[in-house]
């Protein structure tokens, strides 16, 4: 490559790596150093070592009880995310009439699902008198609190997330077209029904689509934020104050970006080492092309 | 030959009356209603037109306001021109720099439209960070059409309100009641009891100590369950299944099922509007209890504008302050949406005008004659109303005492206290 090229890539790239520094990188080393500062945001941070971290990991209730309902989140929507987004994505890769209607209609929530206008309706939606509890009084059920009572807030938080499951099955279409269709029909030629193909030879090949979704929407699920914020405002009783919210509380309301940083770091850090637990794992169950294990 | 000298002359003066700032982009912003929002805007089009500015609007509603604002002065990119809360002062410019020094534009602005005190409650370590828009405090309003739909007088005091209680739910339904108060509200509730039992405020204002035994704190709290009791006000877990809507968009409180509650005098408008055509809204005197010590009204200026230190135009600013308070364009088309002003020049204007409602007199002057001990600005600490809304929200959802309720909003407390 002569020199002119090299200079003309460099220059393509220039851009989006500017921006990797300046927008993730500097923040991201700022926010370390300020996790190790007294800052209030408004005068110079001062240096005080791990005193941050040792109260947070010792002295603060409300962190462990945010740490503890992120954690219940976390477990509750990823597989519920991936299971619905895997179902869909198998009925969308049939031959249907329309499918493409029915593709594009199933991924519009995840265009929509951050969005604070949704997240508005949600509210409206599961409210005592909303849509929800009118469906579930005309079929003769009770009304349920979704959002004032502890034990559902949650979980109502948690459907949202799971509503945006578009782009989780688009990647799992896209895996399902690229099997290929001499092993269903040898499948078929044995005589396995559709639960054996679908278990045996569906699942095994989308394994590292699996572990691909599993880890981005583990990451993401650890940063989710507007849902609780505008529907529940994290009650009640901090039932679904994921940890996000305590650190924009933290940084915003209480002006203590230092202690808001350590949250943060810490909360890089459970993402850290539950990717690479799963990394880890993956080699017992994520199956690639040219695999010859048993 | 004759010359016409009065164009000439009527430029010149016009000239002369804007100032020496010349045409300049401003940026204004604010928290608020609709009405307040489009009052603003108007004013800020008419105050820019007679200086000849350009001034960007910027406003919220008053969720989120406080870390917007937090998050702009820390990144140095806030407005020349802020609404400030009064509470916020301290916190956001605890040294009198972060805004800028009004008495040092005061040939632009007329700082006599304001009492001493008025300018007092604004200074900060000597500096005049904020000029008061209006003073306000929490004022009972009553839904006068849901009372006659229950048969009842309007309260006057905590018994005749507990009283009315199981009278809403057996003449109007399950879903009536004479009140309402949840989250900050029911804290402000058991802070007004709490007063009127004591006498002394929950956090005196020049000592920074905490006034209340663990005991009458405990009590307040109790106070709190005895109305959720009675049916006086919906429980805080139906307030939460409704999704925590604002109560201006509560249907229960625009379709008059709520017969009462505890607001700012300077929200009228924003709770007033979307009200039915058949309801109608009354102050009244602060509900009062046996042998209380002082009628307790939780009064403060309640809000201020501010410059910013920073900007680069604080005379053009200062116009535009100026005019918004104390002239005719700026004060006319803001109207009361900010409550009756605090400023002579501008109350005067608005009255001249018939702009203020006499309902919104009537609670101006209860407002104004209202008795009860000075509130420190830390009463509205985001730290101290949260310690003062999780405990209380425990208790409502019966997971704690009173006792310990009152236990976990002291220690709360002192927390932010120790930090001053």
């Amino acid at each position: 490559m002569g020199g002119e090229s090299r200079y003309l890539g460099l220059a393509y790239v220039a851009p989006y790596v500017l921006g990797l520094i300046l927008f993730t990188a500097f923040p991201f080393g700022a926010s370390l150093y300020l996790s190790f500062t007294d800052y209030d945001l408004l005068t110079t941070p001062e240096w005080v070592g791990f005193a941050n971290y040792e109260r947070l990991l010792t002295r603060d209730r409300i962190f462990e009880r945010s740490l503890s309902v992120t954690l219940l989140y976390v477990f509750m929507t990823v597989p519920l995310k991936l299971a619905f987004a895997l179902f869909i994505a198998v009925v969308l890769n049939y031959r249907l009439r329309a499918i493409n209607l029915f593709r594009t209609a199933f991924y519009v929530p995840s265009i929509l699902g951050g969005s604070v206008a949704i997240a508005v309706l949600w509210r409206y939606i599961f409210a005592d008198t909303g849509l929800v509890n009118m469906i579930i009084v005309a079929l003769g059920g009770d009304a349920v609190n979704w959002f004032g009572d502890p034990g559902n807030a949650l979980f109502t938080i948690t459907l949202l997330r799971c509503w945006q499951f578009g782009s989780a099955m688009v990647i799992f279409l896209a895996a399902l077209q690229t099997i290929d269709k001499s092993l269903y029909e040898a499948a078929s030629i044995d005589g396995a029904g559709k639960w054996a193909t679908f278990r045996f030879i569906t699942l095994p090949l989308l394994t590292p689509v699996i572990f691909f979704n599993l880890i981005m929407q583990t990451v993401q699920a650890f940063q989710e934020f507007n849902g609780p914020f505008i529907i529940t405002q994290g009650g009640p009783l901090r039932s679904t104050y994921l940890l996000p919210l305590y650190i924009y509380d933290k940084a915003f309301r209480s002006f203590d970006m230092g202690y808001a940083s350590a949250i943060a770091w810490v909360l890089f850090l459970i993402i850290m080492a539950l990717t690479l637990i799963a990394f880890w794992s993956s080699k017992k169950w994520v199956y690639y092309a040219g695999d010859r294990r048993q | 030959m004759t010359l016409n000298l009065k164009p000439l002359a009527l430029a010149l003066s016009s000239t002369a009356l804007c100032g020496v700032a010349q045409a300049e982009e401003l940026r204004m912003s604010w928290w608020g209603g609709e009405s307040r929002h489009v009052a603003t805007q108007a004013a800020l089009e008419a105050c820019g037109e007679r200086h000849g500015h350009t001034i960007s609007p910027e406003f919220t509603g008053f969720d989120g306001h406080f870390e917007r604002l937090a998050t702009q002065i820390a990144g140095r990119t806030e407005p020349d021109i802020m609404q400030v809360n009064w509470p916020w002062l301290p916190i956001f410019s605890p040294g009198g720099d972060r805004f800028a020094d009004l008495n040092e534009l005061s040939d632009i602005i007329d700082l006599s439209n304001w009492t001493d005190a008025q300018l007092e409650s604004g200074t900060m370590n000597g500096s005049l960070n904020g000029l008061p828009v209006s003073t306000t405090a929490r004022l009972f309003v009553f839904n006068t059409a849901a009372w006659e739909r229950a048969g009842l007088e309007l309260p006057t005091t905590w018994d005749d309100l507990v009283a009315a209680g199981p009278v809403f739910r057996d003449q109007l339904g399950e879903d009536h009641f004479p009140f309402e108060a949840s989250a900050l509200d029911a804290t402000l509730i058991v802070t007004l009891y709490g007063t009127q039992m004591t006498g002394r405020p929950l956090i005196d204002a020049q000592t920074n100590e905490i006034l209340w035994s663990q005991e009458e704190l405990a009590q307040a709290i109790e106070f709190y369950g005895t109305l959720v009791d009675n049916h006086v006000v919906p429980a805080w877990r139906d307030v939460a299944a409704a999704g925590n809507v604002p109560l201006e968009e509560n249907q229960n409180w625009t379709q008059g099922r709520l017969g009462g509650t505890y607001q700012w005098d300077s929200t009228y408008f924003k709770i007033s509007d979307p009200m039915a055509d058949t309801e109608q809204l009354v102050y009244t005197g602060i509900i009062s209890q046996d042998g209380q010590q002082t009628e307790g009204i939780y009064r403060k200026a309640s809000m201020v504008f501010s410059i910013s230190s920073r900007t680069e135009h604080p005379e053009a600013a200062a116009q535009i302050l100026n005019c918004l308070l104390n002239e005719e364009p700026g004060v006319a088309a803001l109207g009361s949406t900010r409550g009756v002003p605090a400023s002579t020049a501008g109350r005067e204007i608005l009255m001249a005008a018939g702009a203020i409602e006499d309902i919104q007199i009537e609670a101006q002057n209860r407002v104004l004659e209202g008795e009860g001990p000075a509130i420190h600005p830390f009463m509205e600490h985001p730290d101290v109303r949260s310690a003062m809304i999780d405990a209380l929200e425990q208790y409502a959802y019966g997971r704690i005492d009173a006792s310990t309720a009152a236990d976990e909003m002291l220690i709360g407390i002192e927390d932010v206290l120790a930090g001053i």
